[in-house]
């Protein structure tokens, strides 16, 4: 690509070259993304250390004047006197608090369709498909130290669409933005929106199947009863293969594959424990039915989104190794809502449920470290729990708690560095890394202060042909 | 050397006399354009030579050439005769989409009545079995120089194989160069339907290919030893998709911007598609998924503010005073595209993209202006989309055999005063006449169409219809105004006339999130009809009214 123009040159000067002199800018560097992005790609966290500061590690308390090792992206060391090695880039910790990325368990940041709403059951379709690497939300979730995202298909149907599970890598192709080493999720949804009690009747239309919640019960049941006899079409067309190699005198003709159905793949894969199961409720009897149901067909609900009466049921839930991601204070906005108490997510914690606390929308994404901080106020819990309802029980919940989700040595360096405590009504998100790669610092993000800042800066020569200030 | 002007008067008496063999005659003509500069494209420039044509075909071209005594001659002196253009993104002759929704008013009828024409959904759908063009819709396009185009249907998932049809007056499905084409495939969903959205579109379609695999096997087997084997199930549309999936018949992929493209090449990698990516508008942001692809590029530049996703990229950037470097920057880059491409070594055509006719080549050059080479950019209108559509033994350069469609120009085709004297399609000349005197102050030669005032509008979208009011102002070619709804009132953005065309754009706020909605509407009278694409709702049709 050719020159770019003066005013955009000082926003894709990169975090490394402003810290290190001495790292001259990459000169292969494909700056066409750059300039529609506005940010700069940040260099390849090989050697990073996070020095000085107050570690928040989610699993084992809280390191006052600590230190982050990172090495290839992953954590190294973490620690009080962990030596840091010459030429890593030190990032100075110094006053700030470092915590584990944020993860969102309930977001559609990026989707350029989120429902499929025109059949009950979707379980064909994919989030992946639809991903977007330029949607804004995505940005200012990072600017609130969100480093992963659970994006889910809408809750029209019965069986929505499969999850994609990303990690906020902004800047960089959709496809770079894959949380490699997730698996596989799906959508499920219960309750009003799936009954379409918020659509009115079109005349000349024919309401969607189902109306009520023993449709929704019915419609699981036949779904699986489906799935199941696929998979035992596949066994038995597998079978038949075997034993036609095995009478190789008198030959056969080689069985015909059944049908491939990408529907039924993904419902046998639920069936086979391989596909978590995310689902979209609210009443404690849709909940029970769901854990019912689940329990039947021999799988297990990986996270309850909203479960805003998950406290009625909190037993229930544990028992059946089953998260719980829901609102901190949000509720009454459709009937199905109103049973609803702050005290919900700490209530469940405290009876043994993983509690996540998520967004479900771009603006609360910005600042769910102040949504976790209300089940400490409401319920009482503890810090620590507190701060796991937005990394690792969420991790938990997406299958990723290996990867991520709290400051260990081995995991992703997705780290969060506030100004303060993150609870703290003032503080806010100074930097956040992705596996060790700073992907948003206030000091170089185009936010408005940073653009005035760069006007104040730049040379009287280069104004006066736009215009004086 | 020169016909008497005895033998002259014969022949023009004896056209006149079998006026119902006109055409015929006229292909049947021979022709020596002499002393003309000559861009062969594939065997480099002559500067003087004579092209012989005869019956349709070049029979001969070089720098001496004997001219026998039976050909008109038509002496070039000063003028550069090029291979006519060829361009794969046209929809000529094919009926408008119908607009799903039948009458308004919703009482009775069931489900099934919206849907009467095609839906999209048509991978069977043969264009040249329903060509209609009339001669008046050829003549501007011809006019640009073009003396091919690729016909397909503009919307739906699996769209249908096209037809390579010459721009003649009168042309019908005998004089269709190749039908089937290419199977066309892009993003729109069904209206009302499964699919609806783009979810729901890109599992269908993946879904459809591996039933195509699965049928390819099967017919396979059939055919083999049909006896003792449950006879496979006749799916048209299945069937159709069988030498697509065996990568014998090529995939035109429609893919606009970064994130399509993407999408298109996935799909092509997952079944092996012999792909195509058409449009490619953000090719040089997906240069990585293109490389060792090939794509049509449409020079149809949109306003950035425009395209999917620009407005939220710019948004960020808009800050201050640098809006406008900001836009013109971007505006940069997407005439820039194709010389991105080329760079790039990808191997690409250029194509309208529905740009209007009277543009097509101004917009070119706007892409050799941005650092396409000239050479490259005339191989891209010529012998690559004849190599594209899979032609390029009788189409795309000047060669002897080769069918005899050539532009004349005086000056380089692509130079920026070049004007085009003559377009031959299958050896019969067209004149084109010189353009006419624009009205003071510019303006466009279509009027455009009077939107003013206030419209009542049914739109249906998988979310069932919903009834709108529009209330437009109109300054020329661009309007502004509100639309309300039971979702509350959104202005009107971008709106843009272009003869009868209005296009216009509205942002929808739900739960913390933008979803940018565009609007395409034809205009006639107090009517208008059109399509909707509804971001995360999927898409959907409409039809407004004015009131009095």
């Amino acid at each position: 690509m050719k020159r770019l123009g003066v005013l955009t040159l000082p926003l894709m000067t990169g975090v490394l070259a402003a810290q290190t002199p001495a790292a001259p800018a990459p000169a292969a560097r494909d700056t066409s993304r750059q300039l529609v992005l506005g940010t700069a790609i940040p260099a390849a966290g090989t050697l990073v250390a996070v020095t000085n500061a107050t570690i928040i590690t989610a699993t084992h308390g809280t390191i006052d004047k600590g230190t982050v090792l990172i090495r290839n992206g992953k954590i190294a060391a973490v620690g009080k006197d962990i030596a840091v090695p010459a030429g890593a880039q030190i990032i100075d910790g110094t006053g700030k608090y470092v915590m584990p990325g944020i993860i969102d368990a309930h977001s559609h940041s990026s989707g350029e369709a989120i429902n499929e709403g025109s059949r009950s059951v979707t379980a064909q379709v994919r989030m992946e498909d639809v991903l977007r690497e330029d949607a804004i939300g995505m940005y200012r979730e990072l600017a609130g130290g969100v480093t992963t995202l659970n994006i889910l298909h809408g809750s029209a149907n019965t069986i929505g669409g499969q999850n994609a599970t990303v990690k906020i890598r902004w800047g960089l192709p959709v496809d770079s933005m894959l949380f490699a080493g997730a698996p596989p999720g799906i959508k499920f949804a219960l309750g009003e929106n799936v009954r379409q009690t918020n659509v009115g009747n079109i005349p000349g239309r024919t309401p969607r199947y189902p109306r009520t919640r023993m449709g929704v019960e019915e419609l699981l049941r036949e779904s699986f009863t489906r799935a199941r006899e696929y998979q035992a079409e596949w066994k038995a067309y597998e079978d038949a293969k075997t034993l036609r190699r095995k009478d190789a005198k008198n030959p056969e003709a080689e069985p015909v594959p059944p049908k491939r159905d990408l529907q039924l793949d993904a419902l046998v894969e639920i069936l086979e424990g391989k596909r978590l199961v995310h689902a979209h409720s609210y009443r404690s009897d849709e909940i029970l039915m769901l854990l019912k149901v689940a329990k039947d067909f021999g799988f297990r609900i990986a996270s309850l989104q909203h479960v805003l009466e998950g406290y009625k049921v909190a037993d229930e839930i544990a028992a059946a190794n089953t998260g719980a991601s829901t609102f901190a204070d949000n509720w009454a906005y459709k009937l199905e809502a109103f049973d609803a108490i702050p005290f919900n997510a700490a209530l469940m914690a405290e009876r043994g449920v993983k509690v996540s606390i998520n967004s479900d929308s771009d603006e609360r994404a910005r600042r769910l470290y102040q949504e976790a901080a209300k089940a400490m106020k409401y319920g009482g819990a503890s810090e620590e729990e507190a701060i796991r309802m937005i990394t690792l029980n969420a991790a938990w919940q997406l299958g990723v708690d290996k990867l991520t989700g709290s400051i260990d040595v081995g995991k992703d360096a997705d780290l969060a560095i506030f100004n303060g405590h993150p609870f703290a009504p003032a503080s806010r998100v100074e930097m956040t890394l992705i596996d060790g790669r700073v992907f948003f610092d206030r000091n170089k993000a185009p936010t408005l202060e940073y653009l005035i800042e760069l006007m104040k800066r730049r040379p009287r020569a280069n104004t006066t042909s736009e215009g004086a200030q | 050397m020169r016909l008497t002007p005895a033998v002259r008067a014969l022949s023009l008496a004896a056209a006149f006399l079998a006026p119902g063999a006109a055409s015929l005659r006229a292909q049947s003509d021979t022709w020596a354009l002499t002393n003309a500069r000559i861009q062969t494209v594939t065997k480099g420039v002559i500067d003087k030579g004579t092209i012989l044509i005869r019956k349709g075909l070049i029979e001969a071209v070089g720098p001496a050439v004997t001219i026998p005594a039976d050909a008109r001659v038509m002496d070039l002196a000063g003028k550069t005769v090029s291979p006519s253009l060829i361009d794969l993104t046209s929809a000529l002759g094919l009926a408008a989409p119908t607009t799903g929704g039948g009458g308004g008013g919703g009482q009775g009828g069931g489900t099934q009545q919206a849907q009467s024409g095609p839906r999209g959904v048509e991978p069977e759908r043969d264009v040249a079995r329903e060509l209609k063009v009339a001669p008046g819709d050829v003549k501007p396009i011809r006019d640009a120089g073009i003396g091919v185009v690729l016909v397909s249907p503009s919307r739906g998932l699996f769209r249908g194989m096209s037809a390579l049809v010459p721009l003649r007056d009168s042309v019908g499905e005998a004089d269709v160069i190749k039908p089937q084409v290419a199977m066309h495939i892009g993003y729109q969903g069904v209206s009302g339907d499964y699919p609806g959205t783009l979810l729901g579109v890109i599992a269908y379609q993946r879904q459809a290919l591996y039933d195509a695999q699965r049928q390819g096997v099967l017919l396979d087997r059939f055919r083999t030893a049909p006896r003792g084997i449950a006879r496979p199930e006749h799916d048209p549309g299945i069937d159709a998709l069988v030498p697509v999936v065996r990568g014998q018949k090529p995939a035109f992929i429609e893919a606009s911007n970064e994130n399509e493209i993407r999408r298109s090449v996935r799909l092509a990698k997952e079944f092996n598609l012999k792909a195509t990516v058409v449009g490619a508008t953000e090719g040089f942001l997906a240069l990585d998924a293109l490389a060792g692809r090939q794509a049509v590029v449409s020079v149809n530049y949109p306003q950035p503010t425009a395209t999917t996703g620009w407005s939220y990229r710019l948004s960020q950037r808009r800050a201050l005073n640098d809006s406008a470097a900001t836009a013109s920057e971007v505006q940069k880059r997407l005439e820039g595209n194709a010389a991105a491409l080329n760079k790039a070594g990808i191997k690409f055509a250029l194509a309208t993209g529905g740009t209007r006719s009277s543009d097509f080549l101004g917009n070119v050059r706007k892409a050799i202006a941005a650092g396409l080479p000239a050479a490259v950019a005339l191989e891209a209108l010529t012998i690559r989309p004849a190599e594209f559509a899979g032609v390029d033994q009788i189409l795309g350069s000047i060669e002897a055999g080769k069918i005899a469609n050539l532009v004349v120009s005086n000056g380089d085709l692509l130079a920026d005063s070049a004007r085009i004297s003559t377009v031959f399609v299958d050896g019969i000349r067209y004149a084109v006449a010189p353009p006419p005197a624009r009205p003071a102050g510019g303006g466009n030669a279509v009027a455009a169409a009077q939107v003013a005032g206030t419209w009542t509008m049914t739109l249906t979208s998988p979310q069932g219809p919903l009834e709108i009011t529009m209330t437009l102002a109109q300054s020329g070619s661009t309007f502004s105004g509100t639309m309300t709804s039971q979702m509350g009132s959104m202005e009107i953005t971008g709106g843009e006339i272009s003869g009868r065309i209005a296009t216009w754009t509205t942002i929808l706020q739900v739960g913390g999130q933008s979803i940018t909605l565009n609007y395409r509407g034809e205009v006639d009278g107090n009517r208008m009809t059109g399509s909707a694409e509804l971001g995360n709702f999927g898409s959907g049709t409409f039809t407004a009214e004015k009131k009095p």
